[in-house]
Order: C-alpha cells, then sequence, then structure tokens
C-alpha cells in the first residue's frame, strides 16, 4: 500500500519478475486490488497491489473500503508500506495515510511492515552523500509512520520496522553477476525478499482480516457499557450535591422566618 | 525603500563565459525595449525546486534550500542590478501544506508582494513543479485555481512552467522527449482547467515550458556551461523564455491595493442585488397577486348573501 505513483505495481512486477500488473507513468492504472498469485515446490506467494490510498489532497475512504473487502478472511504475513526515495517532504498527508491504514487493519499491522522506498538509484542533493540522504529520508519517513499508528516511545523497540530500497527501471545499474544492484552494491531483490522473509519470521502474529475487523469501530457501539455507570454517577451528583442542599436550605429557611402577627 | 541602494549581481560573472555572454545578451535585449526592471514572482508546491531555481538563476546561494524542509517560511524579494538593470526575483513558500492549499501562504504572499512592489508590476510568474513526478491531480489544479483567484486569469499570459530534476531518467519504455512531452502536456492541461482557460481562449495562452536542473550533478558541455539531456544550456534558455514572455506585449501584474486586498466575498454581485429584486417582484409576486384576484372572481357567491 501506499500513496499513488510512488512504485506499488512497478515493485510487484520487479518481485515476480514478470510484468503481471500494468505500470503507467501518467496515471493510475490500479483501479481496484490484485492478488498475483505464484508457487513453486510447494511454496505459494501472493501480492496483493492496490489503487493509491490519496486521491487529490484526501485519504480516499472508497478506496480503503475496497481493500478491505479484498481482503476478507486472508492473513496478512508482511505489508509492504511503499514510498519514493527521492522526495523531499514529509507532510501530514503522510501521517494521514499511515493513520488510515492503522484504523483500517490495526496496530499490529506494524509488527509485520517493511518500509520500501523505490526510486533507490537516485543522485543524492549537493552537499549530502547517497548514505546520509537515504538516512534522513528513512528517518523522516519512519517518524512519520510512528505518529500516524500512535506508537509510544515506550513501545518503540517493539516497532522496529525495517527499510528496503528498490530500483524498478530498466536503468538499474547491474553487477558482475548480471544482478540489479543499488548505489551501495547490494543486488536489491533478494535484499527486499530477505526483509520480507526476516518480517514474516519475526514470531509477531500476521493480521486476519476477519468480519469485526472490516466493520472497524461502530461508534455507535463504543462505550456504550459506560452509559449505566455514567447515569449513577450523575444521579448520585444530583442528589448529594444539589438536592440535599437546596433541601437543607428549605428547611433553615423556614426555621428563620418569624411567626406572622395573626398567628 | 527609494534610497535602498540595490546589489551589484556580482555572481553573474560566477557563471561559464559562454553562459555570461548569453545572459549580458538578454539582458541587452530587454534594455532596448526600454524595460530596466524584470520582476519574477516564483511560486508552486513545496519541495519542487523553487528555491533552488533562484538560486540557480543568480548564480549564488542567496535563500536556504535545505533537501527534507521548508527553509522559506515567507517571501523573500532578491534584488540585483547590473549595467542600469535590475532583476528582482521573489521566492515563496509552497503553497500545499498537507492536502490542502493554504490560505496562509497566500495571504503572507500577497501581504509581501504589498511591502515589496507596492503599485509596481510582476512581469513574470514561474510556476515551478517537478519533471519527475508521475501524477496530476486536483491537487496541482487547486493550487493553480488559488493563483488565479489571488492574482487574476491574466497572470498566465506571464507565466512560464518550469520543471526542475530535468536531468532525469525517464521511465522504461519511453524517451526522454516523449516523457518530457506528455509531463507537459498533462501540467499544462492541469493549468487550464484550473484556471479556467475556455478552448477558445486557448491560442492567447500559449504558456511556454523551460526545464531546468539544478544540482551540482548537472552535466556539462565544452564551455563548462550546465546543459540538459539534449545538449542545450539551461540557463540561458530559461532567462531567453523569460525575457520573450516579458516581452510579449501583454501587460504585467500590477500589485495593487485591490490586489493586496483580495476579492471581497461581500462585495462580490452587489450589483445584482436590485436586479434580483425586481425579478423577483415581476415574475413572482405580480402573478402569485393576479391569481389570487382570479381565484377570488371565480368563486361562486354564497347562499345565504
Amino acid at each position: 500500500m501506499g500513496k499513488g505513483g510512488v512504485g506499488k505495481s512497478s515493485t510487484v512486477n520487479s518481485i515476480i519478475g514478470e510484468r503481471v500488473v500494468t505500470v503507467s507513468a501518467f496515471q493510475s492504472e490500479t483501479p481496484r486490488p490484485v492478488m498475483v498469485s505464484r508457487s513453486r515446490s510447494g511454496f505459494t506467494l501472493n501480492i496483493i497491489d492496490t489503487p493509491g490510498l490519496v486521491e487529490g489532497g484526501y485519504v480516499s475512504d472508497q478506496v480503503l473500503e475496497t481493500i478491505k473487502r479484498f481482503l476478507l478472511n486472508k492473513t496478512i504475513d508482511v505489508l509492504l508500506y511503499v514510498d519514493r526515495l527521492d522526495a523531499y517532504r514529509v507532510d501530514n498527508m503522510d501521517k494521514q495515510v499511515v493513520k488510515a491504514i492503522t484504523d483500517s487493519f490495526g496496530k499490529k499491522i506494524w509488527h509485520k511492515a517493511v518500509v520500501v522506498l523505490t526510486h533507490a538509484q537516485l543522485s543524492p542533493p549537493d552537499a549530502l552523500s547517497y548514505e546520509e540522504f537515504f538516512s534522513k529520508r528513512s528517518e523522516s519517513l519512519l517518524k512519520c509512520v510512528r505518529q500516524g499508528a500512535r506508537i509510544s516511545k515506550k513501545d518503540l523497540q517493539n516497532f522496529a520496522i525495517p527499510v528496503a530500497l528498490v530500483e524498478n527501471s530498466g536503468r538499474c545499474n547491474k553487477n558482475e553477476h548480471d544482478e540489479k544492484i543499488l548505489p551501495s552494491g547490494t543486488p536489491w531483490i533478494p535484499n527486499l525478499v530477505h526483509t520480507i522473509t526476516d518480517v514474516a519470521l519475526n514470531g509477531k502474529e500476521g493480521i486476519l482480516v476477519d468480519q469485526k475487523l472490516i466493520e472497524g469501530p461502530n461508534a455507535n457501539e463504543r462505550g456504550k457499557l459506560y452509559i449505566p455507570l455514567i447515569l449513577a454517577v450523575q444521579a448520585s451528583f444530583r442528589y448529594f450535591f444539589v438536592i440535599k442542599p437546596i433541601q437543607k436550605w428549605i428547611k433553615d429557611d423556614i426555621a428563620r422566618e418569624t411567626k406572622p402577627s395573626w398567628d
């Protein structure tokens, strides 16, 4: 998942090794979620590509609903949260995307997440080395994820989200074995799959997308149990702090009243 | 401000000789047309390269740039003069803040323009965006709309669309020219929609597009000039495009009190009120009165009369 135009579909094609989902440079070609399944020697890989979560200035609830319905009764083992390495601002929009994912799938999804940064074969801005740029960019985005998912400072160690670099273009540099490599020399496809495997085997539960999760917290149901308690508190407050004092004042007033002359 | 000395444009000398020559020629062309001042307003979303472009044109680091955050909290005007010619460039904060166009930033821009340029004109607008962006969405249209609402549709007669990060490797299956062509088309279409330029009017609003590569890694030709992938030295090319727009015969945008205060929603359409009242009287009230009278006339007299 992620915003539009960041390279989600391209990354799926790179992992599978063939053009399984359509990609266009100028528009979204993913109008609805698509699951690509491949098996080999008894092992099955399912990758779900989704439409971008942001539409012209706001997070699209419609897209989220479509994704949730598509995932009904599936268990998500790994979430790839995709964004560009060569983006220069992290803003409230990014936080809203993270918040929307968290609200839809629960905070625990961030135990099974990998942040994927595309366009990795970047020439960094002046005065910054590639490593410095990558470091600051990751930090920036991870901070945004922590804020959007409301991960407290105490909880931080529990949510060590790995970051993987990806370069989907055909112009990606290659090593002597013809593997696509990052500027650091690391072959990035095995590196990404290794990171995904580590997260899958990290001991934390996958996210089961059941009916309850999809329906989401029903605002009407929330706190229903508190209603009798609140009424009881209000009633006792009124009795002890309002009614009794008034009764007392009335009694005192009666006592103070002088007897009428005609009694 | 009258007595303030404008700094000499010494940084022009740090450009390679071939670029300097072209820039001096262009300034000469302006002076021949009796244009002794050129005021350029730079606007766009955040993080697209507005401040970097200003630094590139001036030839020195006049405004702060950071890769990760906006360093332009308020508009800044940089003025340089050379041989009697004055160049003013106004850098502005990004117009979009986390999902919506910031009215506050727009207000800051207008009030700053009031301080820098009261009763003077904006000669050229540089509308900046990245070449290597892959979506044009409603947000972009909102930015264009906001600029149009604040400065008037005529600002688009004096605009240049500037695309940064020009030294891009295009996506697979597209040549650089194809990508540039589609990207420009996409963005220009968005500008036309946001500025409500009709199809009839299109010829009147032929907005040029200029490519820019602000990084130090920009490739250079044999004269040490920074060049685009096509081989064109981009700084003289940008200044040439700016000059053409400045001399295109259309009026600059006057920064007067009316522009600074902005359209007052209460004032808008005030003149229509009497007209609307008259229409209501003649076309609604009078017919209803007539129907009531007719209804009374048709009523049969009661038997006890």
